[in-house]
């Protein structure tokens, strides 16, 4: 395995650092773990992270006052580890700059997915790459064109403008809230309902079967994640 | 009727201080022909002023013109030469004026003096009745009690007779018998919100306040002393105070009963995400560690593989007993604990447990101390099991890494006797007894400490089902917590 990178990992049950560490460590990263808010935000200040994977739950303070405060200064990527029915938690938290989110329990596969599509997402970005293509799906930002499968598709400003933001972090959740501000603009209020409908239109071209959609998928009550290769 | 009587009486006060007048400028005509000879009958007209001058003080400006008049009269009649004549001569006239004048001035302003302090004295009376009723409102904050005030204020503010219905309660002043119809009139007026219907010199008004019925309140003078309209403003001015009051006495139980709604609902979902979190994370660490096997199963040294599958197999049993422990509740909440009692060796059940608790502890030293031998006792070994799993659990999540649990086991009379001692934080005195409240969670306990404050109040539950007892105590100035488990040694 190569190096994957610096990763700590912030949890305060000892049997979920337990039994992650050993995966991701075979994975490929040097696992750090914390078991507090406050440890996570001293480790970050001296040593600079590549990734970090942040439970919400934490002892000494609010998983997402973590996030804001590691906003604050860093740009480093963060996975939240949620309960699944805790949706306005994991919506608060990557409104708050949260990257992606985790339902507990997982599976370790899923865990190592998001990560690598976070990574890879920080790093396209980084790389200020001028189009997304994965296996079904090009959109070129320099142009503003997309082709699905080679054939290019007509879209209107509003539907190029969500693909372009979920293209701008392929495999990453995107909230409703982030897609509004994107392409209503910040001060829009548009309610979701506004992102439902053109979602729907957007799969009517992107999609081969609307209705079973490989491409635009919905994350519940969350928001939306265009498929990475990987999902596929 | 009692109208009538009212102006008989204060016409009867009016003519007596006329009267009274006429007896004073009698006297001065007695005093006056007394010191004539000495003093010369131009002189003794002072004493005639002096007649006017007390009228005009003491009864009022019209006895005093009066006396004034009759004073002159019987000067000039009396005493001056030639006597019993009626000749006016211009002194006189000087004389005359002089007396009408302090008549006039004296009568007027003694007059305003004495309004005035009585309408002080009735205001001191309007202050004090509303200051008095306010103050106790503020106090009472009950409705019924300031229902009852409110008619005592106001049989106080109508010096008569008083009663008011408030929330289909019928509160009246003293030893009053209000007869049918008034109750009927009450009834129907707060209905109809009609304000000063009069019904055998009772005067009625509606309680309302912000557009809600509250009730009515009748009030009937015995005796009017002071100015009516002061009176009644008095009336209303306190009924509209009582009014505010109650409604806002309504106003505040009605929001404690939201508030007592929002409490359990927060209560509610407090325990349904500690639920969630308590089994959600045994289940992650389980699910994590099995797929990390099945995925890098091959790629783990032995070592990595075994504390993987033992972390499976700990967060299995510790589901298991978060399960059982549910299980408990429900049945203690529904009252179907039944309890398999039978005498059981205590000291092979803390063997038992210790051995399963030995993964678990940590840094932590968990020490035995068996006191006695031969501790048997009778309950149900299963359900004490679990009550001691909950005490341990407990000195486990509240003690730091490298501290000592005791465990000692003793008779004590004709029980046995289990205690833990920690070394953790432990709980401030007062908060002792509440430690075994559903829900409890320590103040000075982490609040993001997860835990539903449940364990503790099953022990009780589960220790009182078998016969036994749970108590705690503080280590004395050593730092920690004691908690006991008491079972009988023989049945029951």
């Amino acid at each position: 395995m190569s190096q994957g990178g610096h990763l700590l990992l912030v949890d305060d049950e000892p049997q979920i650092l337990r039994s992650l560490r050993p995966a991701l460590t075979a994975a490929g990263y040097v696992v750090t773990t914390a078991e507090t808010g406050a440890a996570a935000l001293s480790y970050l200040a001296g040593e600079p992270c590549d990734i970090v994977i942040l439970d919400l739950g934490l002892p000494d303070m609010d998983g997402k006052d973590v996030i804001v405060r590691i906003r604050e200064w860093s740009e480093t990527p963060i996975v939240v580890l949620s309960a699944r029915d805790l949706e306005l938690e994991k919506i608060a938290a990557l409104d708050l700059g949260a990257d992606d989110f985790v339902n507990k329990p997982f599976a370790v596969g899923e865990l190592l997915a998001r990560i690598r599509a976070t990574l890879r997402g920080r790093d396209l970005r980084l790389a200020g790459r001028a189009s997304f293509r994965s296996a079904e799906l090009e959109v070129n930002f320099a142009t503003r064109r997309a082709f699905v499968q080679g054939d290019e598709i007509r879209l209107t400003p509003r539907e190029y403008d969500l693909v372009r933001t979920l293209a701008r972090h392929p495999g990453r959740v995107v909230t409703h809230k982030q897609i509004i501000a994107s392409v209503w603009g910040p001060e829009a209020t548009v309610d979701a309902q506004f992102v439902r409908v053109l979602v729907a239109q957007l799969r009517q071209k992107l999609e081969e079967n609307p209705s079973a959609p490989r491409v635009l998928l919905t994350e519940p009550g969350v928001g939306y994640r265009l498929a990475s290769d990987e999902d596929a | 009727m009692r109208d009538y009587a009212l102006t008989a009486l204060r016409r009867h006060r009016r003519l007596t201080s006329y009267g009274l007048a006429v007896l004073v400028v009698l006297a001065a005509n007695l005093v006056a022909l007394l010191l004539e000879q000495w003093l010369g009958y131009s002189r003794v007209s002072m004493i005639f002023l002096a007649a006017v001058l007390i009228c005009a003080v003491r009864l009022g400006s019209g006895p005093a013109y009066l006396a004034s008049a009759l004073g002159f009269i019987s000067y000039n009649f009396y005493l001056v030469e030639p006597r019993f004549t009626f000749g006016i001569e211009s002194e006189d006239i000087v004389i005359l004026l002089v007396f009408m004048s302090v008549a006039m001035l004296t009568g007027g302003l003694a007059g305003r003096v004495r309004d005035e302090a009585s309408r002080s004295q009735n205001r001191a009376r309007t202050t004090a009745v509303l200051f008095n009723a306010g103050r106790d409102f503020a106090a009472l904050g009950e409705e019924s009690p300031m229902a009852e005030r409110l008619t005592m204020g106001l049989a106080e503010a109508a010096r008569g007779d008083a009663i008011v219905l408030m929330g289909g309660q019928v509160h009246k002043h003293s030893s009053l018998e209000p007869t049918d119809e008034l109750l009927t009139a009450l009834a129907a007026c707060e209905v109809a919100g009609a304000h000063d219907l009069a019904a055998d010199g009772w005067r009625i008004r509606a309680l309302w306040a912000e557009g809600r019925r509250l009730g009515a309140a009748a009030w009937r003078p015995a005796a009017s002393e002071g100015d009516e309209p002061d009176q009644t403003r008095l009336i209303h001015v306190l009924l509209d105070m009582g009014t505010t009051a109650i409604a806002r006495a309504r106003l505040s139980r009605a929001w404690a009963e939201i508030e007592a709604v929002e409490r359990t609902e927060s209560l509610r979902n407090a325990l349904l995400s500690s639920i969630s979190h308590d089994l959600r994370t045994p289940l992650a660490a389980i699910l994590a560690a099995a797929t990390s096997l099945r995925t890098f199963g091959g790629v783990f040294e032995p070592d990595v593989q075994e504390d993987l599958l033992d972390t499976i197999t700990e967060e299995a049993e510790r589901l298991n007993a978060f399960v059982g422990n549910l299980l408990s509740m429900t049945r203690l909440e529904a009252d179907a604990l039944a309890p398999q009692t039978s005498v059981f060796d205590v000291a092979e059940g803390l063997d038992r447990i210790l051995r399963r608790y030995e993964r678990r502890q940590g840094g932590r030293r968990l020490e035995l101390r068996l006191r006695d031998s031969q501790l048997s006792a009778c309950g149900d070994p299963i359900l004490f099991e679990q009550a001691l799993a909950n005490v341990l659990d407990n000195a486990l999540r509240f003690s730091p890494e490298t501290d000592l649990i005791e465990i000692s086991a003793s008779r004590m009379g004709n029980h046995v006797l289990v205690e833990v001692r920690d070394e953790g934080a432990g709980v401030p005195e007062a908060e002792l007894p509440r430690i075994f409240e559903k829900f409890y969670r320590s103040a000075t306990a982490n609040q993001n400490l997860q835990g539903a404050g449940l364990g503790l109040s099953i022990v009780k539950g589960l220790m009182e089902a078998m016969g036994g007892a749970v108590a705690a105590r503080g280590n004395g100035s050593q730092p920690g917590l004691t908690l006991s488990l008491r079972l009988p040694m023989d049945a029951p």
